[in-house]
């Protein structure tokens, strides 16, 4: 009778316990681990990309949250891939995080969504671009920026199908040259422009790698200069970018049209570094902005704020790789949130993977529609965001003002491409 | 092709000349004195910062900068002599290795946090364009360097060579018990050499400042070339030095057009092996100058 009336206690405890919890949770936060390198030679990123997270939640909260319940970001600064393991896993077990998000850049982006995944915590990878962070047979890892392999085409299309013409030639007899740093970026970037090109009947008439850590340039300049390009496809990280624009200049390299990749070319430094003959450099990338036509009336509305309170809080306008952060974001506050219940990893891995957005419907013009194990390119393939949307946009000088315009796809594009063949150095 | 590998060989030439430049710091500290200063990026990365600010706040250029940039570094030379190259000199090898890689992740942190991640530059002269000499085409900014290059050199060898401070170093480095027996104040010569090649290191980055960004870790891209350099001239050598700036200048140069720019780097330490190999004490190195160093 003793035992009895205790397991009966034991019982209505447990199930007080169980019902308190079920409303608590109710109003309980949705807490997300951000790790971000906030210190270390990645700072500004991080920092930018911090911001514009943070706009993403306070948004999100301002408008009642998600289902009643408030987003938290509970962020980490990860300066390196180290930390980027330590910091997720401490994420992991003293927060007992579900739902991890990040990274800045790709190395960071392979760490974490490693730490993640051994967890088995669901990871929203909103930049990070290497293909190997989806080519590893990972379940609960998901690119929703967008992988190496679509900044390579968007290079090649707008070369071909819009260069071509402005330069006078048919694609097939424009001389095309890729140069690209040989770390994990700009190789990535580059296998993915020479195999594109061969799908298309192209033959590049220069094809090669260099350290981004040479302080000398000339060898450089003068093969291209031998070759006589009419379009350079430049995958660089911005010293070298500083340094081949110079160099080219001063040994009066001329190319009609240098479509540069991400991120020595989409740098703001560049331009303070090589003045005005930044404008007319095309840069492939996540666009900054699009044209607000092709969004969903309530995304297109959203980014419009998030562009406001970003520009007053930080003084100048968001880079495409800030905008990237946010749009990843809205869509798992708006597009993935709603439709979850438990908030267990395999519940929103199973509404990703579901999801079947058509381009436009994130803030910065991408769709979603994940691989999932079955389809080519590569069956280890999982989560990587087919329809995110990289194109190609130019510095350009409007009113005296420098702008960052999409010019690429049509569809995106903000604005005509302009000073396509570039003037001569001492026009520019 | 014989234009291109002319203007190969002449851009190799000016790029080796400041590379030269950069290492005549280190000549004097590495190559005399035996200190294995790791920090050597980090000073050049600090007083390409003080051209720099010297250029944006003070209305200067990067060469008349020079004349603040120059007494700045011999100062800091100084202070990081008496702090932590002096009392760790009497102790093992490796401790000022350590130390001084330690000063090195330290003045790149600092930067970062000042100065932040950002890239720097001041604006080149005549907008960026070059002399040409027929085929071959010069900036104006690697041409002064190749002059100061050659100016600094054939100063610091006269200054080596003939006056009684260049023959106390020399006597320090050789032997420095007997070199304090003749009445040279030893530890005096050690912290006057050490903050002439740091004020060298600030002359070189006054001349490399209209040349490349600044940025916290712009040192680590040149902090090998330099030892190298050091090791291939023939340590102590201050005319090594330059020639073996040239040589790494034009080796890189040739190699990146002709095989490779992934393997420029590949290539002149291929060169540098070959030289340890057939001539271990450098190109212009005294024989057994290895055996030199203050420390046994």
């Amino acid at each position: 009778m003793r035992n009895w009336s205790r397991r009966g206690i034991i019982t209505f405890a447990a199930a007080v316990l169980a019902l308190t919890a079920a409303d608590t949770r109710a109003q309980e936060p949705i807490r997300i681990g951000v790790l971000l390198p906030l210190t270390g030679p990645f700072t500004k990123n991080g920092t930018e990309h911090w911001e514009a997270m943070q706009i993403a939640r306070d948004m999100i909260n301002e408008r009642g949250g998600v289902n009643g319940r408030k987003v938290e970001l509970l962020v980490a600064d990860v300066p390196s891939p180290a930390a980027a393991i330590s910091d997720t896993e401490r994420l992991i077990s003293t927060q007992k995080i579900k739902i991890t998000t990040g990274s800045g850049l790709s190395p960071l982006a392979i760490a974490v969504s490693q730490a993640s995944e051994r967890a088995g915590v669901f990871h929203w990878e909103t930049t990070g671009a290497a293909e190997i962070i989806t080519r590893r047979g990972f379940k609960y890892t998901f690119q929703v920026g967008g992988a190496s392999r679509l900044y390579a085409q968007a290079a090649v299309n707008f070369t071909l199908e819009d260069l071509a013409k402005r330069l006078g030639k048919s694609p097939t007899d424009l001389r095309i040259a890729l140069l690209w740093e040989n770390r994990a970026f700009g190789k990535s970037v580059g296998d993915g422009v020479r195999d594109y090109v061969k799908t298309k009947n192209i033959k590049l008439i220069y094809d090669e790698g260099y350290d981004q850590f040479a302080t000398d340039m000339t060898p450089i300049v003068q093969k291209l200069k031998d070759v006589k390009p009419d379009v350079l496809i430049a995958i660089s990280f911005p010293n070298d970018a500083i340094l081949f624009q110079r160099k080219a200049k001063e040994l009066d390299f001329y190319v009609g049209a240098l479509v540069g990749v991400s991120a020595g070319y989409s740098n703001p430094d560049l331009e303070n570094s090589i003045g005005s003959v930044v404008y007319g450099i095309f840069d492939s990338d996540f666009l900054p902005k699009v044209n607000p036509k092709v969004l969903k009336p309530e995304v297109a509305q959203a980014f419009d704020e998030y562009n406001r309170r970003y520009e007053a809080k930080m003084k100048r306008p968001p880079a495409g790789h800030a905008s990237v952060s946010f749009s990843a974001l809205w869509a798992l506050f708006n597009e993935v949130f709603p439709k979850a219940k438990t908030f267990e990893p395999d519940e929103l891995r199973q509404i990703a993977l579901s999801l079947d957005l058509p381009e436009g419907s994130l803030a910065n013009g991408s769709g979603i529609k994940f691989t999932n194990n079955d389809w080519a390119p590569d069956l280890k393939d999982a989560g990587q965001n087919l329809r995110a949307a990289i194109g190609v946009w130019q510095w350009q000088k409007v009113n005296g003002r420098t702008e960052h315009n999409p010019v690429f796809p049509k569809s995106l594009a903000t604005n005509e491409p302009t000073l396509v063949p570039l003037p001569a150095w001492d026009k520019r | 092709m014989l234009t291109t590998t002319g203007q190969l060989i002449v851009s190799g030439v000016l790029i080796g000349s400041i590379y030269a430049l950069m290492s005549v710091g280190l000549t004097l500290i590495f190559g005399v004195l035996r200190i294995v200063n790791f920090a050597h990026g980090e000073f050049l990365m600090m007083a390409m910062y003080g051209a720099w600010l010297g250029t944006r706040y003070l209305g200067l250029n990067a060469y008349t900068a020079a004349i603040a940039v120059v007494p700045a570094m011999f100062l800091f030379g100084t202070i990081v002599h008496r702090l932590i190259i002096s009392p760790s000199l009497d102790k093992p090898h490796l401790v000022v290795v350590f130390a001084t890689m330690g000063l090195s992740i330290l003045m790149q942190n600092v930067a970062l946090m000042i100065m932040s991640a950002d890239l720097w530059d001041v604006p080149p002269m005549l907008g960026g364009r070059s002399f040409t000499f027929g085929p071959f085409y010069a900036k104006p900014e690697l041409l002064i360097g190749f002059a100061v290059s050659l100016m600094v050199t054939f100063i610091l060898r006269w200054i080596i060579k003939t006056t009684y401070l260049g023959k106390a170093i020399r006597a320090t480095v050789q032997d420095g018990e007997a070199a304090m027996l003749m009445g040279i104040p030893v530890p005096r010569i050690f912290l006057i050499t050490f903050a002439s090649g740091s004020a060298l290191v600030g002359l070189a980055a006054c001349t490399m400042m209209p040349l490349f960004s600044v940025f916290p870790t712009v040192g680590l891209n040149f902090v090998l070339i330099a030892f190298v350099i050091v090791v291939l001239g023939g340590m102590g050598s201050i005319e090594g030095a330059l020639l073996g700036g040239i040589c790494i200048g034009i080796a890189q140069s040739l190699s990146s057009y002709f095989i490779a720019p992934a393997y420029g780097q590949m290539f002149f330490f291929s060169l540098f092996l070959l030289v340890l190999i057939f001539r271990p004490s450098g190109l212009l190195g005294q024989k057994g100058t290895a055996n030199l160093g203050i420390n046994p």
